[in-house]
């Protein structure tokens, strides 16, 4: 996995810092990327509700039925 | 020039172009540019339609399948729909250009996109309740049309019988439609897709096709596909008569299909690998993956089924309870995936088994891609994700009754007015948009894709 460098705030490095012990985020680096993500797969999910719940339930059974979601 | 485009779901050249009784085709091939197209890798559905669309690739238009992980999670996932396709397709350009277009049942569809034209929705439509029409008062005229329209029929039963009946007038319904909107609505580009032939296929190949495994030679299912070939060169014989001599027309499929020689279980096989932890204990053959307890802390990898596999490495920082390193990431992923090159046959024979990178393969791979995409024997074997069964082999499908799988090339043909003979062509699913845009006079656009212009 190819890595990219970015730069924050040392204030915000520290918090991090501390906020990662004794958890299992062994890094700053790896919990940034971790919140980002989480960040950007929830701003993606507001542009995907599509389906409602019961329309999403009837798709996916479908789906399954045509051997797409096996 | 106004072009026309006939998308059968899943047909491959061997039959289309060689086999059966069927003269409204084999006249139009008379005069056409016409051969294999290689489709795009996932030979599947979703993405491959939309690749011919816009000439982009599955990892430029972030789609790699009907489903995707929501957001690296374990067990979330997301359905694709029209609005994941950022990317222009063929009509998008042309409508810019003031030309009007009818999309009729181009996966995915639904929910129908604004268009300068009219769109109507492919099989991922929820329902026939649902608004499935751009604009939204064409529903009401497909209707009166065609009553109670039909976006796809359920194949995996055992009762036959009932699934032939049902393609059968799925099929003579979008036809009517298609005649229907070709003469009433003023289009300069027009193409649609019967997802009835992929169905067909599924759900009957092994009545056909003296090679398969379980084939029964006197079943009375065993004509149902030459019969259902037959079906569509009458209903595209009726629809060519519509055409004036200056149309251009295309046949297009988005894969290729051929006969399934079993489901190869590669969850359970990652499990003998020590790759993936999991309490078995007690369970079902045919239990999913979701329903037992993964001790993700000990897992390195799992995967997806379906007419491929999908390989998810579980990796620290970017899944929840991930293990694997990001500096030994690639490490691992080159390991495993040699060893699912090395995977043999059931009885030790050698199989011809493709694994794909994803930022490899593609010139950007955007949203939530797998980490390896796997082509068990070329495709001949499909990917079982479910567990609990005695070998890793099994000669039917783990999910219901389905007797083929897919291949990587589907057909490409142009007739236009100035070809007089027929000429053979090699193509990829990528020469299909740009050869499109230059019929109906957007060479300029064309020539910002990556595919080539035939003809």
């Amino acid at each position: 996995m190819e890595l990219k460098e970015v730069r924050i705030p040392a204030e915000i490095y520290e918090k991090i810092e501390e906020r990662i012990k004794e958890t299992e985020f062994e890094s700053v680096d790896e919990y940034v990327t971790y919140v980002l993500r989480e960040v950007l797969a929830s701003l993606e999910e507001e542009e995907e509700q599509v389906f409602s719940e019961e329309e999403e339930e009837k798709v996916k059974e479908r789906l399954r039925a045509l051997g797409y979601l096996d | 020039m106004r072009v026309f485009v006939i998308g059968l779901d899943s047909a491959p050249p061997e039959l289309l172009f060689n086999e059966f009784d069927l003269p409204n085709i084999r006249r139009l091939l008379r005069k056409s540019i016409y051969g294999p197209m290689k489709s795009c890798v996932p030979a599947i559905t979703i993405p491959a339609w939309m690749c011919m669309a816009t000439g982009k690739t599955p990892g430029e238009l972030g789609l790699y399948g009907f489903r995707h992980r929501k957001g690296n999670s374990y067990d979330e996932i997301w359905i694709a729909h029209s609005l994941m396709v950022k990317e222009k397709a063929v009509w998008d350009y042309a409508g810019e250009r003031g030309l009007k277009s009818v999309v009729l049942g181009v996966p995915p569809s639904y929910p129908p996109k604004k268009i300068r034209g009219w769109m109507v929705g492919c099989f991922i439509t929820p329902d026939a309740s649902t608004n499935y029409t751009y604009p939204p008062e064409l529903k009401r005229e497909i209707e009166r049309v065609v009553g109670d329209y039909i976006f796809d029929v359920v194949f995996r039963k055992e009762n036959r019988e009932e699934v032939r009946e049902k393609i059968w007038e799925m099929t003579e319904k979008r036809f009517e439609l298609v005649r229907y909107l070709l003469e009433t609505k003023d289009w300069d580009f027009f193409e649609f897709v019967e997802i009835g032939l992929d169905r067909v296929h599924h759900a009957f190949w092994k009545f056909f096709d003296e090679n398969h495994h379980l084939h029964e030679p006197n079943s009375p299912f065993k004509n149902v596909i030459p019969d259902y070939y037959r079906l569509l060169d009458r209903e595209i014989g009726k629809t060519l008569k519509l055409l004036d001599e200056d149309t251009a027309v295309l046949i297009v499929s988005d894969h290729g299909i051929k006969r399934m020689k079993g489901c190869f279980a590669v969850n359970q096989w990652l499990i003998e690998e020590g790759l993936l932890k999991a309490d078995l204990n007690g369970i079902k053959p045919g239990t999913k993956l979701e329903s037992v307890e993964v001790r993700w802390k000990d897992t390195i990898a799992w995967a997806w089924g379906g007419y491929y596999a999908r390989i998810f490495i579980n990796v620290r920082g970017r899944e929840r309870r991930g293990v694997v390193r990001m500096s030994e990431y690639d490490k691992v992923r080159d390991e495993i995936a040699e060893m699912i090159r090395s995977i043999r046959g059931p009885n030790g024979e050698k199989w011809n088994t493709k694994v794909f990178y994803p930022e490899e393969i593609y010139p950007v791979a955007k949203g939530d891609k797998p980490d390896m995409m796997v082509y068990f024997d070329d495709l001949y074997w499909r990917s079982a994700g479910t567990l609990g069964w005695e070998t890793n082999y099994l000669l039917e499908n783990d999910t219901g009754p389905d007797d083929a799988v897919h291949s990587e090339y589907g057909v490409f043909a142009l007739h236009k007015p100035d070809i007089e003979e027929s000429k053979h062509v090699q193509c990829t699913i990528y020469d299909f948009a740009p050869t499109v845009l230059n019929l109906l006079g957007l060479s300029d656009v064309a020539e910002t894709l990556r595919g080539n212009v035939i003809g």
